[in-house]
């Protein structure tokens, strides 16, 4: 697999870079910037873009605008969006942009290369990425009255592995059960919280984000 | 306020040029018998045969010169009593008395010297005439051209006539007409000499005559509304004098003698008198509209009551005198500039082309500067004891708003400097510790597999522990950086943030209200400080849910958190603080924490 890495502290992106290297993906270009990330995107043409969030020159959200453009020009081109904080609006606010081919990880998450390398993998399927922080965080928001009481254990784990963008048959080989089984639990998941269900796979981790968001 | 001075000498030069008489009801009285008993007089000798003066001609035109100038000189005894513009008066006195000349000129053996002294004072009333119309409405010609006219024809009227009074000998004038045997003071008869200076002085009264109705016309035509309306009334008898004498002028060029049976100067003439009695109805006018605006400057002392909102002195004066335009600067000394009534710093007034300053000073200092119409009269001298008592109130309460207003404005920068602070040292985290740390975990995770790759067991379980370890300094590092600046605020905007907020917050927290657009650093800061603290406080006070609203209504963003919490409130002071030094108000019910806040 080949991915272009874009941070701009050169400390943490030699530690990507060494790590990624580590795990047998190969870095084709390094940018310190989402200008230099646009020129490496496609001179070289990788699978994924691996890009922090918070970038010269405003050390805003060049990290979410890059990625549009990369998405826009190169819509093969996957994005995994790395960022220091846990903050849902962003995670939300990129894959709203993106139907697929987008990820959002905290950066800590990168130090388990496995999870990274699995979220490439993911990405490069056209699955969605969204870091488990978050999905824990808006699972366990305090709500009023808990819509999610009405779901058993298992249904919540369910839902939580499909708002980080898993499909049923990777949730099936994470949970060690059959694909029909987490099918009848999305049913049942989808049917208790009154939400649209969609074979869509990236329509389903937006509807189940913004319900856990809005509820 | 260097204008004001130089207008102050200004005007004294000018009442230098008339007289300066302190007027009592005594003189007045005194000038009023003399002023009838020398127009019957002058009615008289018109009666006597022989007399060419249009004054002569018949009873109707002696009544009509009679009837005008005593309207001179009666219209200005009223204007010296009634007030405020005594130099007009005087004017309208002295034009009275020289206005009779050509009867006792005309005096068909009369007394020599009466007879010479007519002819002298006849010369002076264009030259009154033209200076009362060009200091009407304020006693004072205010344009620097309008003051040169003033002098030049004074000059020119003094200058005729002590030429005149040398070298003419009516006996030798072929022009003469209502004189011509008397001129006792003639010290060398020079009838050419005598020719030019009459026809210089006939051209001289064309051209003057001329300048005097362009000047008023510009004024008219410069002037702002209210300026406009104090001079409209002096227009249609400023055409009659100055248009009959202009045409009398040049009439006399092609026909130099002057018979009152000529139709076209029997003409003017008329028009003539006309003329100079409506002028001094106007002038009679002027003074009395002048005197009812001083009545209403003094009436202002009932306006002004004990706690007035800022404002009202100058709201009062300018309807007192009715300048909707009038302003009024207050002199700050501590701080070196001018302030309004609310304290907003102001620039210093300067006069302008129908506009002046007054300064009015108490004890020795400058309390405030006016800007008001030029028409107007000497405010300085004409405001009463309470309007400046109401001023420096308003001084005082001016220069304590601009202090409070100071203060707000320092306390914004310190708050504002503050944030910038916090937003730096996040910053500085971010892009530092936070990043030495996360690079140091990337490399222990890389050691890690290395060292389970050889097979050492105790260096991979030692170093799987500093794994850990790196991460919770991490979190901590993490949690630590956001406390100081939420960088969601500042990248994202107000609603992502309060969206975050809700996200991690320790109660069930509803959003209503949406706030998408962007708003100044501070006011976004206040707002999420109201919202974080709110929910803060209200899990304190052990509520389980929270209502969050916050909406921009019109100029304001109005950030409400109501929640179920049933423990005692405790002042929040510091959010108070925030919220003030921003402009706003921060309102805590028992159930509810509130805040307003200025986002123009």
């Amino acid at each position: 697999m080949r991915v272009v890495v874009a941070d701009d502290v050169m400390l943490t992106r030699e530690g990507i870079v060494r790590l990624l290297h580590d795990a047998g993906i190969e870095v084709v270009a390094e940018a310190e910037d989402a200008e230099a990330l646009l020129q490496h995107v496609r001179s070289t043409h990788p699978d994924v873009a691996i890009v922090d969030i918070r970038m010269p020159p405003t050390n805003t959200d060049e990290g979410l605008v890059a990625a549009r453009a990369i998405r826009t020009e190169q819509p093969d081109v996957g994005v995994l969006l790395l960022s220091h904080y846990v903050e849902p609006s962003y995670a939300m606010r990129l894959i709203e942009d993106q139907p697929e081919r987008v990820g959002y990880l905290l950066k800590d998450r990168v130090s388990d290369i496995a999870v990274v390398v699995d979220a490439l993998r993911r990405i490069v399927e056209g699955e969605t990425v969204i870091d488990p922080t978050i999905v824990s965080r808006l699972v366990g928001r305090r709500r009023r009255e808990d819509p999610l009481g009405r779901l058993t254990e298992r249904e919540r784990e369910v839902l939580g592995l499909i708002a980080e963008g898993m499909s049923n048959k990777a949730i099936a080989a994470r949970l060690y059960v059959t694909e029909r089984t987490v099918e009848a639990h999305v049913t049942q998941i989808f049917q208790k919280l009154g939400l649209p269900e969609s074979p869509d796979q990236h329509r389903r981790v937006l509807a189940v984000l913004a319900f856990l968001r809005g509820a | 306020m260097a204008s004001t001075d130089a207008r102050g000498r200004l005007g004294v030069t000018i009442r230098e040029v008339t007289l300066s008489i302190r007027w009592t009801d005594r003189k007045r009285l005194a000038v009023g018998v003399v002023g009838v008993a020398y127009a019957l007089a002058a009615l008289a000798v018109a009666q006597v045969p022989g007399s060419k003066t249009f004054a002569a001609r018949s009873g109707a035109t002696a009544a009509l010169v009679v009837v005008a100038g005593l309207s001179l000189i009666v219209s200005g005894l009223i204007v010296t009593s009634v007030g405020p513009i005594r130099r007009l008066g005087e004017l309208l006195i002295l034009a009275g008395f020289t206005w009779f000349g050509p009867v006792w000129e005309g005096w068909d053996f009369g007394p020599p010297l009466v007879r010479s002294i007519g002819m002298l004072l006849s010369g002076f009333t264009f030259a009154l005439l033209a200076h009362l119309t060009l200091a009407y409405p304020t006693g004072a010609a205010t344009a620097q051209a309008d003051r040169w006219l003033v002098r030049a024809v004074y000059g020119e009227a003094v200058i005729v006539a002590i030429g005149l009074a040398l070298v003419r000998d009516p006996f030798f004038d072929p022009n003469c007409w209502i004189n011509c045997i008397d001129n006792v003071f003639v010290l060398w008869s020079l009838p050419d000499l005598s020719r030019v200076i009459v026809v210089a002085d006939r051209w001289f009264t064309v051209a003057a005559a001329a300048a005097v109705v362009v000047s008023v016309s510009w004024r008219l035509a410069k002037g702002s509304g209210a300026a406009r309306r104090a001079l409209l009334l002096i227009v249609p008898p400023m055409v009659l004098v100055f248009g009959a004498i202009w045409a009398r002028a040049v009439a006399l060029t092609a026909t130099p003698v002057e018979d009152p049976a000529e139709p076209v100067f029997f003409a003017l003439f008329v028009v003539a008198v006309v003329g100079v009695i409506l002028l001094a109805l106007a002038v009679v006018w002027a003074a009395v509209r002048s005197r009812i605006q001083h009545r209403s400057l003094g009436r202002i002392v009932t306006d002004l009551r004990e706690m007035p909102a800022p404002g009202s002195v100058e709201a009062a004066l300018a309807s007192a005198v009715g300048d909707p335009e009038l302003r009024i600067a207050y002199w700050l000394p501590a701080s070196d500039r001018f302030v309004d009534a609310s304290g907003t710093p102001v620039a210093e007034p300067t006069a302008g082309a129908d506009r002046s300053v007054t300064t009015l000073v108490r004890d020795d200092r400058h309390v405030a500067v006016v800007s008001h119409l030029a028409t107007l009269p000497d405010l300085e001298r004409e405001i009463g004891t309470a309007v400046r008592l109401g001023l420096e109130n308003e001084r005082l309460q001016a220069e304590v708003l601009a202090h409070l207003e100071e203060l707000r404005a320092s306390r914004a920068r310190i708050v504002e400097t503050g944030d910038e602070e916090r937003r730096r040292l996040e910053r500085d985290l971010h892009d530092g510790a936070q990043q030495r740390l996360l690079a140091l975990s990337y490399d222990l995770r890389l050691a890690h597999a290395s060292a389970e790759a050889e097979g050492d067991e105790r260096a991979a379980s030692l170093l799987s522990d500093a794994i850990e370890r790196s991460k919770a300094a991490l979190d901590e590092l993490r949690e630590l950086a956001h406390g100081i600046y939420p960088t969601i605020l500042a990248e994202a905007g107000l609603g992502p943030a309060i969206q975050t907020l809700a996200d991690a917050a320790p109660i069930a927290v509803e959003l209503r209200g949406a706030v998408e657009e962007r708003y100044p650093s501070a006011i976004e800061v206040a707002a999420y400080l109201v919202v974080a603290e709110g929910i803060d406080d209200a899990a304190r006070r052990g509520a389980t849910f929270a209502t969050v609203d916050a909406r921009r209504e019109g100029t304001r963003m109005l950030v409400t958190v109501e929640d179920d919490g049933s423990g005692t409130r405790v002042p929040m002071v510091a959010l108070a603080d925030r919220v003030g030094a921003v402009g706003g108000t921060l309102v805590l019910e028992s159930q509810r924490t509130r805040a307003e806040l200025p986002c123009a």
